[in-house]
């Protein structure tokens, strides 16, 4: 069992984001959070990131007590995430970007008077996850000078570059062309089985996406789990269908 | 390989002055020196952590006030002694100092940063018992390397051993400054300047790291404070006052704070600008103040980014 | 104001505020020596208070607004530089010798109030800025305009999605805060002396007061600015030293325990 949610509920004032969600990931899992907008998944993610503290409930990852203990101590735990809005550092080259959550990773942050560029681990690792997410030939460009898909692999990448043991994912592919969806998709698993990573969570709109690649889906409503099951299960779920999927998914 | 010729070239021109220019000019130079080291460490805060402290002249001014009180008040005279005493004195106070700030940013930051440097500048001024109040307090002429040199005259003085003595305490805190800035450390904290949030999800402790850079920074502004002493041979409390802080980031800015050498660029053009401003017209506040206007409105840069044409960081917008 | 609508930290307030006495004094001396009551000096004080207020509008046009989409920092920077240029553009013009209106001050004579004399003017002066503070807050509540600042202060870009002229708003209040401080300056005038430091001096205190009182809230930068004064009287009667030390303490105080101050509404 790597991460268990238990009855999570996060209010905002009389407003209930999430009221009493669990969920489960175990070993090996690619979980898919599906809902319409407002049904709580970005709060979800967010709480389970320990960015926000829930107003009641627990998340343990890894049989540790983890609800609200911060983004950093969580990514230090072996937990990483990506953002559904590209998260960059506008005037580091991706190079240094994936340099930087290696060195976070080996913990060498604290190293003041050694030479970054003479660190060959450091080095070697941020490479590898480059070549991994097809980055390594702009890896001396700017972040910020990348093209908005770029821009998102390297989100994911350094994510990854953490060697993260599950990795939450908002919206991998939001903002992204059709065509170059699947790519980022088998790009991430294929980077997920070399970085050795145990579980992923995905927070993900495109339903095509969802289903190719789950091995779970839950899905939100209303602050609510309304399903949690194998994606064929979610299929025929007429709940589901009529509140996330739609019309168009029980035709096809 | 042009920065390093230019920086071979700038080394032998500091070097030989003494021998080529004018006493005068010669002199000019060492506040230049004292305020090229403190401008090192701010610029660890400005351009690569991305805190804007509006109170640094605090640590400049610990560092003048404890080589006056050491020369004044004891027997040592040694300026080894000195410079690490003011070192030591200057992390000390940021520790409770960064602290406090660290947690906030940019305008809150920047006013706690503030006050913090007057509490230092009405402290000195009130308690004139200890510290002799506006008058100030002298600051005798260090011994250096165990050299007492008491019977060489003042100028020559200043023009030679102590010059050269300034110049190798610059040439060092720039070499431990470049070390620092190339290391995991400084990547991290351009990270934290960059894109905070992001770099908490990647493990890196925003205010960790922050807290250290604070604290470097003060060192570095405590040891030119000390040296900027001996040239005027007396300590006053205006070291510490805000409108010093803020010129202190105005020069920075000058230079360009997005490079490593644009500090001791802006600090040098500062000293000699101001010098022949001040020459010239009585008023050398208002040109500088269009100055700084100019450069914030069009330049923003500064001088070393004007010229490799490189785009400043703290103003990212994530 | 300046810092709730247009989030500037404006350092150069303090340099208003010199410039508002600076003024002041010039226009009582040339009403007095054109031979005007004595008992009305008031008017061209207040008159010149305000109209050198102008000088905002050149602040903001000139400078101010090329920096609007930049980075605070940038910013306030930009208003250093004005502080700059115009501790010289005082000093060039009045001389860095204190300027005052010396005898008017007690024309209006004095009030003993709980045992202690008043001078009648302190008290013309509290109920000025009474009336000041009445009138912002009437501004702010009871006209468009007011309800266009406060909603600006509030949400910038849902402002000017709904229409709201951003520039003119800025140039507005930008002019009105210097104002209010140029008016001021005017009005401390026949109490104290106009000295060449009182620009760089001042702004440390406002500070003190709008950190206390809540950074973007006239209910807080009044509040603030009777705390201020309050503790800087009682810190002057009890340990001289103390005075300006113990409130740049309570700032450090205030801004670490409650950021946002007494009033404030955006957090650090």
């Amino acid at each position: 069992m790597m991460l268990r949610a238990d009855g999570l509920t996060k209010r905002y004032g009389e407003f209930l984001a999430l009221d009493g969600v669990s969920l489960t990931v175990g070993e090996g899992e690619f979980v898919s959070i599906i809902g319409p907008n407002g049904a709580g998944k970005s709060t979800l993610i967010n709480v389970l990131t320990g960015v926000i503290r829930p107003s009641s409930g627990s998340v343990r990852f890894k049989e540790r007590e983890v609800a609200g203990i911060g983004p950093v101590r969580l990514a230090r735990l072996g937990m990483a995430r990506s953002f559904q809005l590209v998260q960059i550092f506008p005037d580091l080259t991706v190079l240094e970007t994936l340099q930087a959550a290696v060195v976070s990773r080996l913990g060498r942050g604290t190293r003041l008077f050694t030479s970054l560029a003479a660190d060959r681990e450091v080095q070697a690792g941020a490479l590898e996850v480059a070549e991994l997410f097809g980055l390594a030939e702009r890896r001396h460009v700017p972040a910020r000078h990348l093209p908005q898909g770029d821009k998102k692999l390297l989100d994911v990448a350094s994510a990854f570059a953490l060697k993260p043991e599950i990795i939450l994912l908002d919206e991998p592919t939001s903002g992204v062309s059709t065509a170059d969806k699947t790519a980022i998709m088998e790009t991430l698993v294929a980077a997920s089985r070399r970085v050795g990573l145990r579980a992923i969570i995905q927070v993900e709109h495109d339903m095509d996406i969802v289903f190719a690649y789950s091995d779970r889906i839950v899905a939100l409503h209303q602050g609510k789990v309304l399903a949690d099951d194998a994606p064929a299960a979610i299929l025929s779920d007429q709940r589901v269908i009529d509140t996330v999927i739609g019309r168009r998914a029980a035709r096809s | 390989m042009k920065r390093a010729f230019a920086l071979v070239a700038a080394t032998a021109a500091v070097a030989v002055a003494p021998f080529v220019v004018g006493t005068y000019h010669v002199l000019l130079m060492l506040p230049f020196m004292a305020y090229a080291v403190v401008l090192l460490g701010l610029n660890l805060l400005f351009g690569y952590a991305g805190l804007v402290s509006f109170g640094h002249a605090l640590f400049v001014g610990i560092g003048a006030y404890t080589g006056a009180f050491i020369t004044s008040h004891t027997k040592i005279r040694s300026l080894e002694v000195i410079l690490l005493a003011a070192g030591v004195l200057g992390a000390l106070a940021a520790v409770p100092v960064a602290a406090l700030c660290v947690r906030y940013v940019k305008i809150y930051f920047g006013m706690l940063t503030l006050a913090f440097g007057m509490v230092f500048y009405t402290f000195v001024l009130k308690f004139y018992r200890l510290t002799g109040g506006d008058e100030g307090t002298p600051f005798l002429r260090p011994a250096l390397l165990g050299l007492g040199l008491e019977a060489m005259p003042k100028i020559d003085y200043l023009t030679g051993p102590f010059y050269y003595y300034s110049m190798a305490v610059l040439g060092l805190a720039m070499l431990v400054m470049w070390r620092i800035v190339r290391s995991p450390f400084g990547l991290c904290l351009r990270t934290i300047r960059d894109n905070p949030g992001k770099a908490e999800t990647l493990g890196i402790g925003v205010t960790r790291y922050r807290f250290l850079a604070f604290v470097i920074s003060a060192v570095y502004a405590a040891v030119g404070g000390a040296l900027l002493g001996p040239p005027i041979g007396n300590v006053d409390p205006t070291l510490a006052y805000w409108t010093h802080s803020g010129n202190l980031v105005f020069m920075t800015l000058l230079g360009g704070f997005a490079s490593f050498f644009g500090p001791v660029v802006g600090a040098f053009v500062f000293i000699y600008l101001q010098n022949w401003v001040m020459s010239v017209v009585e008023y050398w506040r208002l040109v500088f103040g269009a100055i700084l206007a100019l450069i914030v409105i069009f330049a923003p840069e500064g001088l070393v980014g004007l010229v490799t044409r490189r785009r400043p960081a703290p103003a990212a917008r994530a | 104001m300046v810092f709730g609508v247009q989030k500037i930290f404006n350092l150069a307030c303090g340099s208003f505020y010199a410039l508002g006495a600076y003024t002041g004094v010039s226009a009582v001396a040339w009403y007095a020596g054109a031979g005007g009551p004595p008992a009305l000096f008031v008017v061209p004080l207040v008159v010149a208070g305000l109209a050198v207020g102008a000088v905002g509008v050149v602040v903001e046009r000139g400078l101010l607004r090329f920096v609007y989409d930049r980075d605070e920092t940038f910013q306030l920077l930009l208003t250093f530089a004005v502080v700059l240029m115009m501790e010289d553009a005082l000093r060039m013009i009045w001389g860095p010798a204190p300027r005052s209106t010396s005898g008017l001050y007690l024309t209006y004579g004095q009030l003993r109030v709980l045992g202690a004399a008043v001078p009648v003017y302190n008290l013309i002066v509290i109920a000025a800025s009474l009336v000041i503070a009445l009138s912002i807050g009437w501004l702010l509540t009871r006209t468009a305009f007011g309800r266009i600042m406060r909603a600006a202060a509030d949400n910038r870009e849902m402002a000017e999605a709904l229409g709201v002229d951003m520039r003119g708003v800025y140039a507005k209040v930008f002019t009105l805060g210097t104002a209010l401080g140029t008016l001021g300056g005017a009005l401390v005038i026949p109490a104290t002396a106009a000295m060449s430091e009182m620009g760089i001096e001042l702004i440390v205190e406002a500070f003190a007061v709008v950190v206390i009182g809540g950074l973007g809230s006239m209910r807080g930068a009044f509040v603030g600015a009777l705390v201020v004064g309050v503790l800087r009287s009682i810190a002057i009667s009890v340990y001289p030293e103390l005075e300006m030390l113990l409130i740049y303490l309570i700032v450090i105080v205030v801004l670490v325990v409650r950021p946002r101050g007494l009033f404030g509404g955006a957090a650090a």
